[in-house]
């Protein structure tokens, strides 16, 4: 039960890189649908000029 | 056949010329070289008859970084004058570009290992007629320049070209660098065939693959 | 077809997180302590997994690159990249557990053998992939580039582990198992590998999928400033 300690730092170390990499995933998703959402709303302006 | 030698000729007399115009350039690779074997010297506080695997590193720590800086020129100067494109235009398979930098980039490390070598053998009172050595350090370097011809016209086309070429390559070159180094250190102490030869058979089959794959992969670095 | 989509997205998740459950149980509560390293050895059944996972990332990246450059498509390259990034987070794990692991049971934090070598090495090359994709002029190039170097990387890889392993024969050291490997180690490591794969795949699919609409964003974007 000594070592204890680094079991918990492996471990924590995984999860946290793991974690942080989905994450970044998902602040990636939601920068991408704001532009979609901007592309959409130019598309749309468009086709009220035209 | 022969056609194929004569434009990789061609290609490899063209830079040669070049080069030769450019002396400056070639000499400060020596200098830059020599100043890391120097280097090296004092943060080790190296002394003449110490282990020889320590003083085989120096040597290819030096040969090493002495080549990462000269491969960022191999492709510089067709950069700088836009000359890929009209070597483009003609109709030979890309690989034959390659062959012919590849030339170019071999005879520049063999010319600053030519200079750097004796050099180190002296500063490290070592004996001076090696050519176990020598065979050693051409087998190396042909590692070297396959590798470096290649990563030179990936990094020239990127943004920090001065850094990238090093990222690259020294992660890849890593193999060649190990067996040069053992295979070295046996030969500055003067012992016989044995491990050596086990070494050099490695850095000839890694060269082999280095240049097959080298050279199947070179046309999608310059399409454009 | 989003419907079914989803539906296969939803399934891959509950079962990576069913086999997340089970290896952790394994780990924590099914298999017996090891007798020479106590209970630090339990990082081994995650650290393992990882080391696999990570390899057989950038294969698969390996694969793609030549799938990109022959047919050309954007979508073989977003997953290669996809890949190799998960492979790079995934290595950097394994270069950071195999530390954690080794300084209670060997008291030294690195060593200069075979397979710890490589992975740094692996670190480095697939960390020069990114940053040659980043550096590149346009994102076309930093494809092509980067699929050079996810071929010319995978290739390397095998050359780097032969030539550190026959240096380091002649220095045996390293990590073996005195007590031996029992079966319930085997079955728990199995398990571990297996949920981490299913980790990988879910991860792949969110993040190629990522790059995918990020390129068609981008490709949408230039048609209708074209206008």
């Amino acid at each position: 039960m000594d070592n204890i300690g680094y079991l918990f730092a492996a471990y924590t170390v995984i999860w946290a890189v793991v974690f942080g990499y989905a994450l970044m995933m998902q602040k990636k998703q939601r920068q991408l649908q704001r532009k979609i959402k901007l592309l959409q709303d130019s598309l749309d302006k468009s086709k009220t000029n035209s | 056949m022969n056609e194929i030698f004569t434009r990789i000729f061609a290609i490899f007399w063209k830079d040669m010329l070049i080069e030769i115009r450019s002396k400056e350039f070639v000499f400060s690779v020596l200098v830059f070289a020599i100043l890391e074997l120097v280097i090296f010297s004092f943060a080790f506080s190296i002394r003449a008859n110490m282990a020889d695997m320590a003083a085989s590193g120096i040597l290819w720590v030096a040969l090493t970084f002495g080549g990462v800086i000269g491969f960022n020129r191999i492709f510089a100067v067709e950069k700088e004058n836009a000359r890929l494109e009209g070597l483009m235009l003609c109709p030979v398979d890309r690989s034959i570009i390659y062959w012919g930098k590849l030339a170019g980039s071999f005879i520049f490390m063999l010319a600053v290992a030519v200079v750097v070598t004796p050099i180190f053998l002296i500063l490290f009172n070592l004996p001076l007629l090696l050519p176990r050595l020598a065979l050693i350090i051409v087998l190396a370097i042909i590692g070297f320049a396959a590798v470096g011809t290649l990563f030179s016209a990936v990094a020239i086309n990127t943004r920090a070209r001065d850094i990238m070429l090093p990222i690259l390559f020294l992660p890849i070159i890593v193999p060649v660098i190990v067996a040069a180094v053992k295979a070295t250190a046996p030969v500055l102490a003067g012992k016989a065939w044995g491990d050596i030869l086990t070494w050099l058979q490695i850095i000839i089959a890694f060269d082999i693959i280095y240049l097959v794959v080298a050279t199947l992969v070179f046309e999608f670095v310059i399409e454009e | 077809m989003s419907n079914k989509r989803a539906l296969r997205d939803n399934a891959l998740l509950g079962l990576g997180l069913v086999l997340m459950v089970a290896a952790l149980y394994m780990v924590f509560v099914y298999v017996p302590t090891e007798k020479n390293m106590g209970i630090v050895q339990r990082i081994f059944y995650f650290h393992v997994p990882i080391a696999w996972v990570s390899l057989l990332s950038f294969f698969i990246t390996f694969i793609f690159s030549i799938l990109y450059l022959w047919k050309r498509e954007m979508k073989w390259d977003s997953v290669a990249c996809a890949s190799a990034e998960i492979g790079v987070v995934f290595t950097t794990l394994v270069l950071i557990t195999g530390p954690i692991w080794a300084k209670p049971v060997w008291g030294i934090w690195w060593t200069w053998d075979a397979r710890l070598s490589t992975s740094l090495v692996l670190w480095l090359i697939y960390v020069a992939y990114l940053l040659i994709r980043s550096f590149a002029t346009e994102p076309a190039r930093g494809a092509r580039y980067g699929a050079v170097i996810g071929i010319v990387g995978f290739i390397d890889v095998p050359l780097v582990f032969l030539a550190v392993n026959l240096w380091r024969t002649q220095h045996p050291t390293t990590i073996v198992f005195e007590g031996g490997v029992t079966v319930p180690m085997l079955l728990t490591l199995i398990v571990c590998i297996v949920a981490f794969t299913t980790l990988y795949i879910i991860l792949l699919v969110q993040s190629a999928n990522l790059k995918i609409m990020d390129a068609d964003i981008k490709h949408l974007k230039g048609m209708i400033q074209a206008e």
